[in-house]
């Protein structure tokens, strides 16, 4: 079920194998696993198994990238607000939008233009216009890319969620995070490859399935890391036993696996379970000493904005995602703070108070991460997406929000060799829709797999006997938009 | 499908039908374009005019005021026209006057809104066909959206019983279900697996049936039953057993989203309790071991309250009080007025969407919730439809008589009731103001004695002090608190101790008879207290205030009500038109009698309705029991949700429930009493049974991968509770008490929710099971969230079943668990001899209800051996280094991903 005939060539390895000549336990399990990461053990008769642990592996074309974080600003952020100036929707404020407007809500049905209360600026070298809300955002311009035409395919939270995590608005698929980890497994043995930092207050609307595995293997599923408190919890025992004990017990618990294991060859989650304890095992070494963020200079705590009450909550974990790819995580899915709501960015009603509350909270601890990631070499091999669902409409909801719009929206890409200091792509007069290098989702995620040196068309698995992918082309003619990258 | 929080607005069709979904879009918009493009394909004004007309037209030409006397609800309407003539020209209709005003763009009003150009075209395209002359004219009032045709579609469809197929292999099946199974497997060339092994059996039935393993004198006897039909007779006694509702309740629980908490609970440290609402739970429970058939448990459940006439009841007798109980089915829903700032139209609507929500997702399969703000997208249920079901529960979550859930302040009433009837509630009054005479004669008798005593002692006391205070003090002591002087004060407070004479030092002086008097009067006291009565609280639900009307809200938003609907049913499980109009149901004064023609509705044999109830609860057990539901989109059961994989074997079994009088355990048993639930869930069992398996035989992996066909049983993870459960009746610690007042969690800084220890009337109510802990919508038990325990915004209709590394740090580290291994360990030691090969028999037979292969049992035994010698090295005695290794192996055993399947 989980062969994918000539992606991954001549590399790969039955761990199984391997436990049933040896049965030595973990130590042995982790020396395989180094050969394994190396390409040094030879493949089976009939070769290429891969995707069912978390062992590095190549990409199947040179990358530019290794890595990714994801700051996922749910709700729908206002393009028209912090990222598209449109000075004719300033000029005809108030009067009625001369087309069809699609909207999901009550409250816009006079299609009553609204003029962006905030005033935009030209930053850096590109002098990109950026929103007086995000400064601190402008002021890395020359380090990102902004996408001003992506589009979705609904007009609601959840559907829209899935298309930019899934590729399609129908649930139970695998995310992005999923897909790359499925694809790459990750260099950092001893932690998840793919790591969720949310909100140490609470879920985000839709909650965990913003990170769910669908049909991939379990273990591609995000793991939650705590932010707040234990980083993971019981990652220590909490109780006191002789050092060593838990080592063998280790050791037992795998035998006794892979010994029932064999009556279930087909099953790919009992195969997560065994890999899991290793997992478990390893994490316990170095989780924590990674996600400490106390020993950080005061510089670097001043460019994520800790100690300031307004940028911590979302400035900690901005940090820990950097650490967390600084050692060797493959994918890091940061959430935006629910602080104002489990969509924070939905502004139906109050768009101009709610913008100027939530803006602070994300725009310094986002360019500081960018600076950060750049200063310390990792912003070329890192690819950083700031993105919410869609985007919000130019015309008035109930007089002082805006509803949904699928159609135009903007997100910022930085690194992994998305062109820096470049605006991609354009909506209409308004702002209504994107006219002109048109992203849909699965473009976004089709080039953001080509960065990672993998080709969306080929990056399948055999979901009940048809080859799935992210994007799946044939239906939703996903293309890498290589005017985006370098 | 997972637990998802809902987003606020719009439901989503949630299922996994996406090739469908995207082929049904894709002929929508086909069907669209053919609309356009050619005149003669034009559909009918109900499905293609109306919903233009709805969206652009009525709210002046529809509704109240007839704006030009023009009403477009109708085609009679339309053919009337309004003050300027007809609408339509039904001889030339090219140059109808509809036709001329759409075009110009003179209507609608642009201040209104614009007509779309495809909704243009599809108007163009249906006036100018002409159809509307042969259109007959005798559709009254909102014409049919939904047609018989649409009625067709398979879950619509009145069940029809299958003829059960005849197979080849018949003596690999025992039961219809397994002919059924057969029939699709054979035709693929494969066939059952053989019979799991007994043991692995025997636990997959206790699992299943009460969520608990069996123990190894309940594993032995089974196997010790060579008697014909022992298999029957371990189904007979656990259906039996009170732990099974305990199990099936939580199935249920989850279906009707049920939490004890109220409001969003989304602070971790708050956890804010509706009195009585744990009854519900225990009404589930109870309900189940009795084997309440389904239609009564609905019954009870959506009208309850319209069984009986509580409100003139002299007492409420036990059914009286279930009935009650039983509504808080409909008051799962996120209740936001326990604080005055919620007590809004919002928030009752609210209410309202979430509880159709629940019940369309949870009894018919239906995402009804999509019709909240327009027709259903992909299956017939107009807005209307959606309305109509909104009537039932407006009497009682009536917006202009709201009751909140939890009283703001002491003069709210809210929505509690009490137990016991006014009649009741006055006499249990009575009593207890009898007893408070007789109690407070007493108290003045026990005074009399005392007083005397008091006086000599407080005297005595105040001539020790010196002369120059001893007046101000005991006026100090004799001044009430709020009139002291400052002096007063002062002494009052420096001399409390003294001056405060002790029950004990009263009661020292007494002399022995005096003694005897007192201890006979505090006696009769407290015989007195203990013949005090009292009431409960029920958390109900139940028509309040004059009846409301129930509007269409436009958009689905309250602020813009639309036309009145009359109260009635799903057009699409009717019959017809006039079928769905609901009358309501005869029932005492006092209430509308709606919810319980609802229910009725719902149950009745001859409602359509009662086929896709029956099909959607066989559905859910067997997806419980096979870890997949003939239909997978458990909660969608429309255009949008994948379709049976065995439509046959869903028919009958839905047949058999529903004619057979909707037995909920029977139907669970016949499910279990196959070959398909008895077989291995691996190929390469050595079963006893079933060796007609030819070598022959096509690999059923390569056919069949998924096992859709179930070629062999699945492999399912245990539910959360199943776990945790579990591994209490394996250590012994398990405390069987059932019912009662939810057992208190707490959420720990560090996210950690544990039991709340000091809140424990008894310390070994830490380990009830989990059914009785406090439910909440999120931060639940970390163990059992950890293990998938959903996040409830509105109910839960599948479980996850994930595997990720926190499972595997939990069930290494966690305090939990390995205070349980230790409680095992102590078990294993007292109950069996130090001989490590019998220890590990032991452990296993526990733990995995098995006895261990060679490998195994060299596995643990260098294990053990490896331990012992560990705390040896530490320095600890030998037999706390017996004791050591022997936790540390029943730990691992815990560990193993076996313990945590349903083999």
């Amino acid at each position: 079920m989980n062969r994918v005939p000539g992606f991954f060539p001549g590399i790969g390895i039955s761990r199984r194998a391997l436990f049933q000549k040896s049965m030595l336990g973990i130590g042995t399990v982790a020396i395989a696993h180094l050969l394994d990461q190396e390409g040094l053990l030879a493949s089976g008769s009939n070769g290429n198994e891969i995707g069912t642990d978390l062992g590095q592996r190549a990409a199947r074309f040179p990358a530019k990238a290794t890595s990714m974080i994801m700051l996922m600003m749910a709700g729908g952020p206002s393009q028209i607000d912090l990222f598209d100036p449109k000075p004719e929707l300033q000029k005809r404020d108030g009067q009625t939008y001369p087309g069809d407007v699609e909207v999901l809500q009550p409250g816009s049905g006079n299609k009553t233009l609204m003029a962006s209360p905030f005033k935009f600026q030209r930053h850096g070298q590109c002098g990109t216009e950026i929103s007086e809300l995000l400064p601190s955002i402008g002021s890395v311009v020359d380090e990102f890319c902004l996408v001003r035409s992506m589009h979705s395919d609904n007009n609601n939270h959840p559907q829209a969620t899935r298309c930019l995590n899934s590729g399609k608005i129908f649930p139970g698929r695998p995310v992005l995070g999923s897909w790359i980890s499925y694809a790459l497994g990750t260099e950092n043995q001893n932690l998840p490859a793919y790591v969720v930092l949310r909100d140490p207050d609470g879920y985000n609307n839709g909650g965990t399935t913003m990170w769910e595995n669908g049909w991939l293997p379990a273990i591609y599923r995000g793991t939650e890391i705590q932010s707040r408190g234990a980083a993971v919890l019981d990652l220590h025992p909490g109780f006191s036993v002789p050092d060593g004990m838990q080592r063998n017990n280790l050791a037992a618990i795998a035998r006794l696996n892979e010994e029932r294991r064999k009556l279930y060859p087909h099953e790919s989650e009992l195969e997560s379970r065994i890999r899991n304890y290793e997992l478990a095992a390893r994490m316990q070494l170095s989780a924590e000493r990674v996600l400490d963020i106390s020993g950080e200079t005061q510089a670097t705590r001043q460019l994520y904005g800790l100690g300031n009450p307004t940028t911590e909550n979302f400035g900690a974990r901005c940090l820990m995602a950097r650490r967390l790819i600084e050692s060797g995580v493959r994918f890091v899915h940061l959430m935006v703070p629910v602080k104002l709501g489990g969509n924070p960015w939905d502004h139906h009603e109050g768009l101009k108070e709610g913008l100027e509350a939530l803006c602070p909270l994300v725009d310094l601890p986002t360019a500081g991460l960018i600076r950060d990631l750049k200063q310390r070499g990792l912003l070329d091999s890192t690819i950083v997406l700031w993105s919410g669902e869609f985007g919000r409409l130019p015309v008035s909801q109930h007089g002082t929000g805006r509803d949904h719009n699928r159609n135009a929206f903007s997100s910022i890409l930085a690194g992994g060799g998305f062109k820096a200091g470049y605006v991609h792509g354009a909506t209409d007069e308004f702002s209504y829709k994107s006219v002109a290098g048109r992203v849909s989702c699965p473009d976004l995620l089709a080039t953001i797999l080509n960065q990672l040196g993998l080709d969306h068309d080929q990056l399948t698995y055999t979901h009940h006997g048809r080859e799935e992918s992210l994007t799946d082309s044939a239906v939703t003619n996903a293309r890498v938009i290589r005017e985006l990258v370098m | 499908m997972v637990s998802e929080l809902r987003s606020g607005e719009g439901p989503m069709a949630s299922q996994r039908g996406k090739r469908i979904a995207i082929v049904v879009m894709f002929v929508l918009s086909l069907a669209r374009a053919i609309v356009a493009a050619e005149p003669d394909k034009v559909a009918t004004f109900e499905h293609d005019i109306w919903p233009i007309v709805v969206k652009n037209c009525t709210a002046c030409h529809g509704a109240g005021e007839l704006e030009s006397g023009l009403d477009l609800r109708t085609v009679a309407g339309v053919r009337r026209g309004g003050n300027s003539g007809p609408a339509i020209n039904p001889t030339t209709p090219e140059k109808s006057l509809l036709l001329e005003r759409v075009v110009k763009r003179e209507m609608p009003p642009s201040k209104h809104g614009r007509l779309t150009d495809n909704e243009l075209a599809i108007i163009s395209a249906w006036v100018k066909a002409g159809t509307i002359a042969e259109h007959p004219d005798k559709i009254p009032g909102a014409v049919s959206l939904v047609r018989d045709e649409d009625r067709q579609f398979w879950s619509f469809r009145p069940l029809t019983r299958p003829a059960i197929p005849r197979v080849t292999n018949s003596a690999r099946g025992r039961t219809p279900i397994d002919a059924f199974l057969l029939t699709r497997l054979e035709a693929k060339g494969i066939s059952f697996s053989p019979d799991a092994d007994p043991a692995t059996l025997v636990r997959r039935v206790y699992l299943d049936l009460i969520g608990l393993p069996p123990n190894p004198a309940e594993l032995d006897s089974y196997l010790a039953d060579n008697q014909p039909g022992a298999y029957e007779r371990l189904l007979d006694r656990l259906l039996a057993s009170s732990h099974f509702g305990e199990r099936w309740a939580r199935h249920w629980l989850d279906v009707a989203g049920y939490v004890d908490t109220v409001g969003f609970d989304t602070d971790a440290t708050n956890i804010i309790l509706s009195e009585g609402k744990w009854k519900y739970r225990d009404y589930v429970i109870r309900a189940l071991n009795d084997d309440k058939p389904y239609d009564r448990f609905l019954h009870e459940q959506l009208a309850g309250d319209e069984i009986y006439d509580w409100r003139r009841a002299p007492h409420f007798t036990p059914e009286i009080r279930d009935a009650l109980i039983a509504t808080g089915y409909l008051r799962t829903a996120r209740d936001m007025t326990h604080e005055e700032v919620g007590v809004i139209p919002q928030n009752f609507f609210g209410i309202m969407h979430d509880t159709l929500e629940i019940m369309g997702t949870g009894l018919l399969g239906l995402t009804i919730n999509c019709s909240r703000c327009h027709n259903h997208k992909f299956d017939p249920i107009p807005q209307e439809d959606y309305y109509r079901l909104m009537s039932m529960l407006s009497p009682a979550y009536n917006p202009n008589a709201w009751l909140p859930v939890i009283p703001y302040e002491a003069k709210i009433k809210d929505r509690g009731l009490p137990d016991v009837s006014p009649t009741e509630k006055a006499e249990i009054e009575r009593h207890n103001a009898e007893l408070d005479r007789q109690q407070a004669e007493l108290r003045q008798k026990l005074m009399e004695i005392r007083d005397p005593y008091q006086q000599r002692i407080l005297a005595a006391r105040l001539d020790t002090l010196p002369e120059v205070i001893r007046a101000d003090t005991q006026a100090a002591r004799d001044t009430s608190a709020d009139k002291r002087t400052e002096v007063q004060k002062y002494l009052a407070e420096k001399f409390k101790e003294f001056l405060t004479v002790k029950p004990e030092d009263v009661a020292a002086a007494l002399s022995e008879d005096e003694k005897k008097s007192v201890a006979a009067l505090e006696g009769q006291t407290a015989e007195l207290e203990k013949s005090r009565r009292k009431w409960g609280i029920v958390q109900a639900l139940y028509d309040v205030g004059p009846m409301p009307a129930t509007r269409v809200l436009i958009r689905g938003n309250e602020l813009t009500p639309g036309d009145e609907v009359v109260p009635g049913y799903l057009r699409v499980l009717c019959r017809d038109e006039k079928d769905a109009l609901g009358a309501p149901a005869p029932v005492a004064e006092g209430s509308s009698g709606r919810r319980l023609a609802f229910a009725r509705w719902l149950t009745n044999p001859e409602s359509p309705a009662s086929s896709l109830l029956a099909r959607v609860f066989v559905n859910r057990v067997w997806q419980q029991l096979y870890g997949r539901g003939v239909v997978p989109t458990l909660d969608n059961f429309g255009v949008q949700g994948q379709p049976p994989s065995h439509p046959e074997l869903l028919e009958w079994m839905a047949c058999e429930f529903r004619d057979g009088g909707w037995k909920i355990k029977a139907l669970i048993k016949s499910m279990m009493m196959t070959t398909a639930y008895q077989q291995a869930s691996h190929r390469e069992s050595t079963g006893s049974e079933g060796t007609n398996a030819k070598s022959t035989e096509a690999d059923p992996e390569k056919i069949d991968p998924g096992n859709e066909l179930l070629w062999r049983m699945r492999l399912r993870r245990l539910e959360s509770e199943v776990v945790r459960d579990s591994i209490l009746a394996i250590s012994g610690k398990l405390n069987r008490t059932a019912g009662g007042p939810p057992i208190l969690i707490e959420a720990k800084p560090d996210g950690m929710v544990v039991v709340a220890k000091k809140a424990l009337k008894d310390p070994s109510d830490e380990y009830r099971r989990s059914v009785y802990l406090v439910a909440r919508r999120a931060y639940n038990l970390s163990l059992l969230t950890v293990f998938d325990q959903p996040l409830v915004a509105t109910n839960c209709l599948k479980r996850d079943a994930s595997a990720v590394p926190l499972q595997s740090l939990m069930m290494l580290n966690d305090a939990f668990l390995h205070d349980q291994a230790a409680a095992l360990a102590l078990r294993i030691a007292r109950e069996h001899s130090a001989v490590p090969e019998q220890q590990i028999e032991a452990a296993f037979r526990l733990v995995l209800v098995r006895r261990p292969n060679a490998n195994e049992l060299e596995t643990c035994g260098d294990l053990l051996r490896k331990q012992i010698e560990l705390a040896a090295r530490e320095g600890q005695s030998a037999s706390d280094a017996a004791h050591q290794g022997l936790v540390q192996l029943c730990h691992t055993l815990l560990n193993t991903s076996e313990f945590l399947y349903a083999e």
